[in-house]
């Protein structure tokens, strides 16, 4: 259903070109929930705005995103209104933030209604149908207020809603847990649970969250500074990670003993050639210094790692 | 409230200043006589802050702003008689100012770095640095002296009206421009803008709906300030064009010395000023929920 | 001069350019000069604020002929190589006049702005400094004074006081020193908290030595740039207050006075009411370039109050 390809996007700054995401490939298909995992600035959050181009007019993008088979970069700007949000729709990562502070709930919510073709008393209607499934109680008194009289929790419940609003076909997670404490978390994987035994969307879930992919994914990609580097199951990525940089991560759970990997990431403007993972490794290799691991396909999933 | 009372005693004791000038002044060309038939007649051998009162409890609790040196008519007669000048002049240009400054300024965050945008930039740095009473001048040569479209001076029909409103209208507009384009760009990278985009709404939706009321609240915060440069330039600018409002009347009644005049001007002016604040402010909570409910 | 004035911008903005602005780059050790010649916007407008104090101070060599010297025969007269710009309508040379006035509007904008400086820091910083009740009425004051259309104010002062330079002067003070109050004061609030400020403290140092040694030079960056584009408004109200008549004594020439006296004659001889009033206006741009300039150098990112 939505398929990634050779997918490339940097940004020009004053130093250099930043890039933010350097060769990424991968599909999600009908009715899957498909997770990104990977560190602050791996480029991840990128991918999902680039699907719906919603990018900055600075960033450079090359590559092919096809939806439902249709290049999404070669859309007029009437194709691309009717995409966002009714076919593929975003859930945005700052609740806080993706709500205009002086505009009422109910007008925000009503929208993506109207903009697709629906009157706007009968989009509320179904709006406040689709709050109530997502555990928001008292929708009515939701939309008679101001963004800033609602809690986190409440935010993005209502950023869910209406992102779920047209029913689309994929809908783009960008960081839903984050700076959220436990208990939120939980609340947060029930949503996600709710929302795939109501509506059957596809999802891609783009997390720091190891365990909240394991718990709401079916398969997930770890990145590693704008490449991938890992792809498979959820489960297996979390009990038996192939890629060091994966393994890397799983040790460093609380719950594994919080084992730190050495080193940073490195600077996205002049990358150095072969592995990236190169500097931090500790079964590398000289090939990895060299050459660029190629993806390849292993037990189920895929390795882009000269150990394979 | 305290800042109204203020605001009250400084001009009056400003004028208090000019009487004492006055009449050191005219010393010269004054009899002793006829300095003594004055001084009775406008009480002006009491202590200053005697004065004051009276003037204060004239003007306040009857009305009676006292009767112009000048022209021996009640003062407040005069300013009746210019005060809807003044206010014609500034609201005309206040609209202009807001209307064009405001539309060019969002049209410049739009097409941010193209050349429109450099060209409008570099239009609105000229803008704010030309005097006003130069800008009234060249309009004038234009279109009075060269193209003979408009008559130069004169009160009454609209082409009286638009030269002079062009000309004060020049600094707010540019100044305004400047503030809407600034905060345009910054309401423009916020995150609900990009939302709204990600539901699908079209360009010109999102800036009448979402954006605007958002970037327009840093330049209702400056609208005050631009109404107090607008009743000063409106002094300059009246004499430019003979225009006969409040502003005119306070220059030719201070070079006249007439200080009852001078006085119920700048009462005039100071009213004027402190009701268009309360106005903005008004305006300023009506824009924003969160200050009219937090 | 014009001659020599765009001989100076078309070499500048020609091939020779790249050059010049490199050695003039090597040569500056300082990191803000630097800064500032990279920009060419800042380096033309430093460049023109260096011809005007040039011309400034040596107008009465400059000056063709005696500003005020009255030759009825020629009143009104057209550019001729004897008048580059002109005369008046007492046959005055305008050239002269212009050049003269740049003396006098710089010399008292100058005048002004160091007194509303001297003014408004110290007041700003003793509010800002030791707070309650102090700061209650210079706050009030402040904004008493900074609320209310200057102009009108400045005239009544004039009107009182007569016209004469250092009347100018001080009403003009009296009217600008608000703004520099607030900033310092602004400024003073936020930098006595620091930690420096602080242990000084601690040490016993007095009070007046903490504001001259440490709070005052941490907080002058945006009162220059304050003051500079303020040189630029002063020389507008000066102007102003010149063409009611209510400025400086007649024998004076000053640009705006100038304006006054040429509106009489707009019919027959136009170019008197041009010339002075574009002096005005670039006079006003190049120290909004540099003022703005100035802003972008000593802070990036802070975000600028607009005073308009």
């Amino acid at each position: 259903m939505l398929e990634v390809k050779d997918l490339f996007v940097e940004f020009p700054t004053r130093n250099g070109s930043v890039k933010a995401v350097d060769g990424v490939s991968f599909s999600i298909k009908e009715g899957e929930s498909f997770g990104i995992i990977g560190e602050t600035g791996s480029g991840k959050s990128v991918i999902g705005l680039a699907i719906l181009r919603l990018l900055p007019p600075t960033a450079r993008i090359r590559g092919t995103i096809l939806f439902e088979g249709r290049d999404v970069y070669t859309m007029n700007s009437r194709e691309m209104r009717e995409m966002r949000g009714r076919f593929v729709s975003l859930m945005p990562q700052n609740p806080a933030t993706s709500l205009n502070p002086v505009l009422k709930n109910s007008i925000q919510v009503s929208e993506v209604f109207e903009q697709h073709g629906i009157k706007r008393a009968e989009g509320l209607k179904k709006a406040k149908d689709i709050m109530s499934k997502l555990l928001l109680t008292d929708p009515g008194r939701v939309c008679d207020q101001y963004p800033y009289q609602l809690s986190g929790g409440m935010k993005q419940r209502l950023l869910a809603s209406i992102s779920l609003s047209m029913h689309p076909q994929l809908m783009i997670a960008d960081e839903p847990t984050k700076g959220l404490d436990n208990e939120s978390r939980e609340k947060t994987v029930e949503l996600f649970d709710k929302i795939r035994s109501e509506y059957g969307s596809s999802m891609l879930i783009i997390t720091h969250d190891l365990d909240f992919a394991r718990d709401v994914c079916d398969r997930v990609a770890v990145m590693y500074s704008g490449r991938m580097v890992e792809i498979n199951k959820a489960g297996t990525i979390v009990t038996s990670p192939s890629h060091p940089y994966a393994k890397g991560l799983v040790q460093a759970l609380p719950r594994n003993g919080l084992v730190p990997m050495d080193g940073q990431s490195p600077g996205r403007i002049n990358l150095p050639d072969g592995c990236l993972f190169y500097q931090r490794c500790k079964s590398r290799k000289d090939v990895c210094k060299k050459q660029v691991p190629v993806m390849k396909i292993f037990e189920g999933g895929r390795v882009s790692c000269h150990l394979y | 409230m305290l800042v109204f009372m203020l605001m009250n005693v400084l001009p009056g004791s400003t004028a208090e200043l000019m009487v004492k000038h006055a009449f050191v002044g005219l010393e010269q060309g004054v009899t002793d006589e006829e300095l003594a038939t004055i001084s009775e007649r406008y009480n002006l051998d009491d202590p200053l802050y005697l004065q004051f009162f009276h003037w204060m409890e004239d003007g306040l609790l009857r009305g009676d702003l006292g009767t112009s040196y000048v022209y021996n008519r009640p003062v407040a007669h005069l300013l009746k008689l210019r005060l809807p000048a003044t206010i014609l002049l500034a609201m005309s240009s206040m609209s202009i100012a807001i209307v064009c400054g405001v539309s060019l300024g969002v049209y410049s965050a739009l097409k941010e770095n193209r050349l429109t945008d450099h060209l409008l930039r570099f239009v609105s740095l000229f803008g704010v640095s030309m005097p006003g009473f130069w800008v009234g001048l060249l309009l004038i040569l234009l279109f009075s002296v060269k193209l003979k479209m408009i008559p130069v001076t004169g009160y009454g029909s609209f082409e009286n009206l638009i030269l002079p409103s062009l000309a004060l209208s020049i600094h707010s507009m540019t100044s305004i421009m400047r503030i809407t384009r600034t905060s345009m760009l910054e309401t423009l990278g916020q995150d609900y803008i990009r939302f709204a985009t990600a539901k699908g709404l079209p360009m010109r939706l999102i800036i009448t709906r979402h954006a605007l009321k958002n970037a327009m609240l840093p330049v209702i915060t400056v609208l005050g300030f631009q109404m107090g440069y607008l009743l000063g330039g409106s002094v300059i600018i009246e004499q430019v064009f003979s225009w006969p409002g409040i502003g005119s009347l306070l220059v030719n009644s201070i070079s006249a010395r007439d200080l009852p005049v001078v006085q119920g001007c700048i009462i005039v002016i100071v009213a004027m000023f402190l009701l268009v604040n309360f106005l903005v402010d008004i305006l300023y909570t009506y824009l924003d929920p969160r200050i009219r409910y937090g | 001069m014009l001659i020599f004035f765009t001989h100076i911008l078309t070499h500048v903005s020609g091939t020779g350019d790249l050059m010049i602005r490199k050695r003039l780059i090597s040569a500056l050790n300082n990191e803000h000069l630097q800064k500032a010649v990279e920009r060419k916007d800042m380096l033309i407008a430093m460049i023109m604020l260096a011809l005007l104090i040039l011309v400034a101070l040596a107008s009465p060599v400059l000056s063709p002929y005696d500003p005020n010297a009255i030759d009825l025969d020629n009143k009104n007269g057209n550019l001729t190589s004897a008048h580059l710009l002109g005369t008046d309508y007492l046959g005055r040379d305008m050239l002269s006049r212009i050049l003269c006035g740049a003396t006098t509007s710089l010399s008292i904008s100058a005048g002004v702005v160091t007194l509303s400086l001297i003014v408004g820091i110290s007041l700003g910083c003793i509010a800002g400094y030791y707070g309650g009740f102090v700061d209650e009425v210079i706050s009030r004051a402040i904004d008493l004074f900074l609320a209310f259309p200057s102009i009108i104010f400045a005239l009544a002062m004039m009107g009182a006081l007569g016209p004469s330079i250092l009347n100018l002067m001080l009403s003009l003070a009296m009217v600008h020193w608000a703004s520099y109050a607030r900033l310092m004061r602004g400024q003073v609030l936020s930098v006595k908290e620091q930690e420096y400020v602080l242990s000084t403290r601690l040490l016993g140092a007095s009070d007046r030595r903490i504001m001259r040694k440490h709070i005052i030079p941490n907080s002058i960056a945006p009162i220059i740039v304050l003051a500079t584009i303020d040189l630029g408004h002063v020389i507008l109200s000066v102007a102003a207050l010149s063409f009611l008549g209510l400025g400086l004594p007649m024998d004076i020439p000053e640009w705006g006075a100038m304006l006054s006296a040429g509106k009489g004659f707009m019919r027959t001889a136009p170019l008197q009411t041009i010339f002075p009033g574009l002096a005005i206006t670039l006079v006003v741009v190049i120290f909004s370039i540099l003022g703005d300039g100035m802003r972008d150098i000593l802070d990036p990112h802070e975000q600028g109050d607009d005073l308009y």
